[in-house]
């Protein structure tokens, strides 16, 4: 068994004739000859094989996966064999994303059986849509007649699967097909699907996998995840890359020629005119920010500065915006009605937003799979030019968006991290499991084995898991209360327990944490939600921006908060907390050889005409943004020294605020963040002191009212684990106590809707502080505990990179050099002066209220 | 000092401590509060009987046996059916307790409908008000007669869970407290509760339960917060 890259591509006559007629005369009226990612897919999923397809959007990926399998369906049809079953399961991440699929299912069906009415052939081929929002009526109505196709979410699977009658349907699907898997494969959605597929595998053995996904890395990994495991091997997989199809046009522009000597005043405004230019000169622009924040901002900005270009014809995107608001845009999209669209993350994925002639990029994507998604969702057809322009707003960003660029040119993606051994979605999954049937502890153990994100999963930790099913960590009178399911030690077996487990478990399925979301209000009609957060730091009487619109603060009742259009006043605008877009690691480590490479320029003393013309080369970058980063480089090197991949460069500075250390260590925030805890845990104990911490992802600070003995430091951190230190660092911190809350849902011992009851998460019921406590009380190894450290650690944070940069100090592979300085060096100066708002301080509980004690006190003292 | 609330009253632990005449005050322990939360789909495991026991150990310590302990109401949460567990519970603690003072006092709450059964033990009354001295404790839940008001120069009230967030930048915690103020010219003291599965009412921010609150300037109490011992925070309007 293998994973292998499928190098054979067929051509139009081989695949026509292994086509069923009617569909092969349809499609050549339709499209004449085959795509790429056709070519090379259609008829392998002919022969029922394994195939990832990796393809820009746009060249035919779903019908390369569809075209097999229609083809098959068509024939059984013509020839009646086709019988009441579901063939085929369609599961992508969007439930907007159904929708689309669904229709562009129907439409060749219908031409199609026009064809085939002709011929006095029969065609009738179910299409059915199943998702969170299909009705009772429409799901009895499946259940009685199942359709040929189903089309459906990760979660409405899970769901189904334990269906009592329905899941028999499943059994005999001959494909699953996933679309947008590279969306899934990263996070917990994506493992719980991995299981969910196991899961019909143990029932299925034979049904073949089709994965789609956009530009993405290691191919392998993803092929992997798509199939799993049968043997502690990967069943086969053929993996159909053909990322690289289109012509990429792409440009890092900078608003102003000088990013440094300007205020920021200048720089916003050349900004915006920057942009409404770019907009004007095209028909419809999709612009992407990295935040919601950001989001709202750039639509206000547009229609305050340049409100005769702006009217309705400009529209925000996110997450945060009501579902009909959301869909009234794509709408407007769809039918060219837009200029311009302002998204941060949602429209990322693929749901057809019709014909976009630019994407423009604010500030820096920090992937460059990211970058390309995101970009790629221009020139919808094959042909079209893919045209995207990253705008950098300093000149950091303008050194990592010139680097990316680098690479997307060069086709060197970043790769991604498939979260493993998640605890509580295997709580999850088992818990479906044991409702299902009853089963040996061991068959469990293989289904779950099976999945790429549980290959390596230890034997105590599926115990563990089972424990807490049963409820074995409560005492015996009360176990009760706790067990979910039973279990047999000595026949070693596992099954349903209680009349309720059916409906407890199929009405909290799923991985997607229920953050409290207040709903905000006119009156009736719901304009969005915010977070709960965000509401704590507002009071009546506050502006601000949502959906690109702004509102006043009334009151709030409950979950939902009151307010009145405030189109005359000026806006405080929504922070939302840590949704800051990490910089990847493979693209922190590109721009760390950049940094070497060019250091070595300036320590052999080349000429600024020699050094600016390998900038040039490099970079594929303008002769003006060649001379903003030679300068930037040329200052760092003049003042300081110029930390790179092989070097990295400690600041110690003392000023006025206190004792500063400043980490020039350009890993990305995922790994900062371990490092800058560990570092700052060290110190605390040390010196008894509280330590601050500010990071982004070129580096961190640590500041104290004292002197930081870094050497001392630096030898525990060399000497001692740092997975174990980290441990010990994120023991009391707020992540820890909010992702141990998201991953107590998922594991089901908070349930959202119990006995007929949904309720918001309830904040107010239980703190996240106490909720973590109870759990501490019963064991530091509770396996939901150990989940969420292992979540906050990996997926996070990184950790496995973190370890890297360690091991590389310790081999000398990265020489550590501390200097001092009287101010921060040019390069730290983004992280020094901007990155206050992000200040964690390393202290407990006991240290917090002692130091706003004294804070009080002092206050009290001066009255 | 920041332990001392009023002449003659000091904090210990989250008890009012008078030492003079060796009395006790605690409140609101809510045994049984896992089960209210059980009900709303929090399937967290017991551990507030624990809690309270460490915390009464660490306060014996300190005041050594006492004369009288006043439970100053909702020694369980909630009525309705208990369970065999809770049932261990309520006998465990006010047994350990006993044997920690010559007698108990159990304001009634409005949580406290259920006691009868405990109610002949030896050296134990269930009452509506106790008077120690000039002090007056009721749980809270409702203002009193007059007539007893007029008897006191002190009221001591629990029923509200008072509590504090202290925040400072992306951080915020919450803190139980002792709150003193004035009630129609009569000093007013706030007893933190004993509960350990849940902080309390944020006093500067939720709605109050307490119609003794209510009515009460909040602004001008005075506050300690509380985390291992009592910290004196001056008056509320100057923490915000």
């Amino acid at each position: 068994m293998s994973i292998k890259f499928q190098t054979e591509k067929y051509s139009d006559k081989e695949i026509y004739s292994n086509l069923n007629p009617l569909l092969g005369e349809w499609f050549y009226k339709k499209f004449k000859t085959f795509t790429e990612p056709q070519r090379y897919a259609v008829l392998n999923i002919h022969k029922n094989k394994n195939t990832l397809i990796s393809a820009p959007t746009g060249t035919g990926k779903t019908l390369s996966a569809f075209s097999a399998i229609l083809s098959e369906l068509i024939t059984l049809s013509e020839h009646e064999q086709l019988e009441d079953r579901i063939y085929c399961i369609y599961i992508s991440p969007l439930r907007a994303l159904s929708r689309d699929i669904e229709k562009n299912l129907n439409e060749p069906l219908k031409e199609i059986k026009k064809q085939a009415k002709k011929k006095n052939k029969k065609i009738n081929i179910r299409i059915g849509v199943r998702t969170g929002d299909t009705t009772v009526s429409e799901r009895a109505k499946m259940a009685k007649k199942p359709p040929h196709i189903l089309i459906t979410t990760p979660e409405s699977l899970a769901i189904l699967l334990n269906a009592p009658k329905f899941r028999e349907n499943l059994f005999k699907a001959k494909w699953v097909i996933i679309d947008e898997i590279h969306a899934l494969a990263e996070n917990k959605r994506g493992v719980h699907l991995s299981l969910s597929l196991e899961r019909l595998q143990h029932h299925n053995p034979d049904f073949c996998r089709i994965g789609l996904s956009a530009t993405i890395s290691p191919l392998e990994n993803v092929a992997n995840f798509l199939v799993g495991m049968e043997k502690d091997k990967p069943r086969n997989c053929n993996i159909v890359n053909v990322q690289f199809l289109k012509n990429l046009d792409i440009k890092v522009l900078s608003p102003l020629p000088d990013l440094i000597n300007t205020t920021q005043e200048q720089i916003s405004k050349k900004l915006y005119e920057k942009l409404d230019k770019l907009i004007q000169k095209h028909k419809t622009t999709l612009v992407f920010t990295n935040t919601r924040a950001a989001t709202e901002r750039v639509v206000n900005h547009l229609k305050e500065k340049f409100s005769k270009n702006y009217l309705s014809n400009i529209g925000a995107h996110h997450s945060s915006v009501s579902r009909e608001k959301r869909l009234e845009i794509e709408d407007k999209l769809k039918q060219g009605k837009l200029k311009a669209c302002v998204s941060s993350t949602s429209l990322e994925l693929g749901i057809d937003i019709g014909y976009i002639d630019l994407v423009l990029l604010l500030g820096s994507p920090k992937s460059i799979s990211r970058a390309l998604q995101r970009i790629g969702r221009s020139g919808h057809k094959l042909h079209d030019t893919i045209k995207g322009r990253l705008i950098v707003l300093d000149r950091d960003d303008l050194i990592e968006c010139s680097v990316l660029l680098k690479n997307a040119k060069e086709s060197h993606i970043d790769r991604i991290h498939i979260p493993e051994n998640c605890l509580d979605v295997l709580a999850q999954q088992i818990y479906g499991i044991a409702i299902a049937q009853q089963i040996k502890e061991k068959d469990v153990l293989k289904i779950v084995k099976g999945s790429y994100c549980y290959k390596e999963l230890p034997k105590s930790d599926f115990n563990e898991v089972l424990e807490y099913l049963s409820g074995e960590y409560s005492e015996l009178e009360v176990r009760h209360v706790y067990a979910k399911i039973w279990r047999d030690k000595e026949t070693k077996m596992i099954g349903k327990r209680g009349k309720l487990a059916r409906v407890i478990y199929m009405t909290n399925i799923g991985t997607i944490p229920d953050e409290a979301r207040i709903k905000v209000k006119i009156k009736d009609a719901v304009l969005g939600t915010i977070d709960e957060h965000f509401l704590e730091r507002m009071k009546p009487g506050d502006v601000f921006v949502l959906g690109g619109e702004k509102y006043e603060f009334r009151y709030t009742r409950g979950n939902t908060l009151q307010v009145k259009a405030a189109e005359f006043r000026p806006p405080t605008v929504p922070s939302w907390v840590s949704e800051m877009l990490p910089l990847s690691f493979d693209l922190a480590n590109e721009i760390q050889k950049f940094r070497f490479l060019l250091n070595e320029k300036f320590e052999l003393k080349k000429s600024k005409k020699e050094i600016i013309k390998f900038i040039n080369d490099y970079l594929y970058c303008d002769k003006n943004a060649a001379e903003a980063v030679y300068n930037y480089f040329n200052e760092q090197f003049l003042f300081a020294k110029i930390p790179h991949s092989k070097k990295l460069l400690v600041e110690q500075i003392k000023d006025e605020t206190g004792n500063h250390l400043i980490f020039h260590s350009l890993y990305g925030r995922r790994v900062n963040d371990v490092l800058s805890r560990a570092f700052a845990w060290i110190f605390s104990k040390s010196v008894h002191r509280d330590v601050a911490i500010t990071i982004n992802d070129n580096g961190f600070v640590l500041s104290a009212d004292t002197a930081l003995p870094f050497e001392k430091a630096l030898n525990a951190i060399l000497k001692e684990d740092i997975e174990k230190i980290a441990k010990f660092s994120i023991r009391d911190s707020e992540v820890l106590k909010r992702r141990f809350r998201h991953c107590a849902a998922r594991s089901l011992m908070i349930l959202r809707n119990y006995k007929g009851r949904t309720k918001s998460v309830g904040r107010q019921q239980m703190s996240s502080r106490l909720l973590l406590l109870s759990v501490y009380g019963i064991s530091e190894d509770f396996p939901i505990l150990k989940e969420a450290r292992r979540e906050v650690l990996e997926d996070l944070m990184d950790i496995n990179s973190a370890k890297k940069v360690i091991e590389s100090i310790k081999d000398g592979k990265i020489k550590i050099e501390k200097i001092f300085s009287e101010t921060p060096s040019p390069f730290a100066f983004n992280v020094y002066a901007f990155g206050r708002f992000d200040l964690v301080r390393m202290e407990n509980r006991l240290e917090f209220i002692k130091r706003m004690h004294q804070k009080v006190l002092n206050k009290i003292e001066n009255k | 000092m920041n332990n001392k609330i009023s002449s003659g009253v000091k904090a210990v632990g989250l008890g009012l401590f008078f030492e003079k005449e060796s009395v006790l005050a605690i409140a609101d322990f809510q045994l049984g509060y896992e089960e209210h939360l059980h009900k709303k789909g929090f399937l967290i495991p017991r551990f507030n009987f624990k809690k309270i026991k460490q915390m009464l150990k660490k306060m014996f310590q300190k005041t050594g046996k006492l004369k009288k302990i006043i439970i100053n109401g909702d020694l369980k949460h909630e009525f309705g059916s208990v369970s065999e567990q809770e049932w261990k519970e309520v006998i465990e603690i006010l047994r350990f307790i006993q044997k920690n003072c010559e007698k108990i006092v159990l304001v009634k709450g409005n949580h406290d409908n259920f006691l009868k059964p405990v109610a002949k033990w030896e050296n134990l009354k269930i009452v509506d008000e106790f008077f120690l001295g000039k002090i007056l404790f009721v749980h809270g839940h409702k203002i009193p007669k007059k007539s007893l008001l007029k008897k006191s120069e002190t009221i001591v009230i629990a029923h509200e869970h008072p509590a504090i967030v202290l925040s400072e930048g992306i951080k915020s915690e919450k803190f139980k407290c002792f709150l003193k103020g004035k009630f129609k010219e009569k000093e007013l003291i706030v007893l933190p509760s004993m509960n350990f599965v849940a902080e309390g009412t944020d006093v500067l921010n939720d709605r109050l339960l307490s119609p003794f609150l209510k009515q009460a300037e909040l602004k001008e109490f005075e506050a300690w917060l509380f985390e291992e011992k009592p910290y004196y925070f001056g008056k509320l309007k100057q923490i915000e």
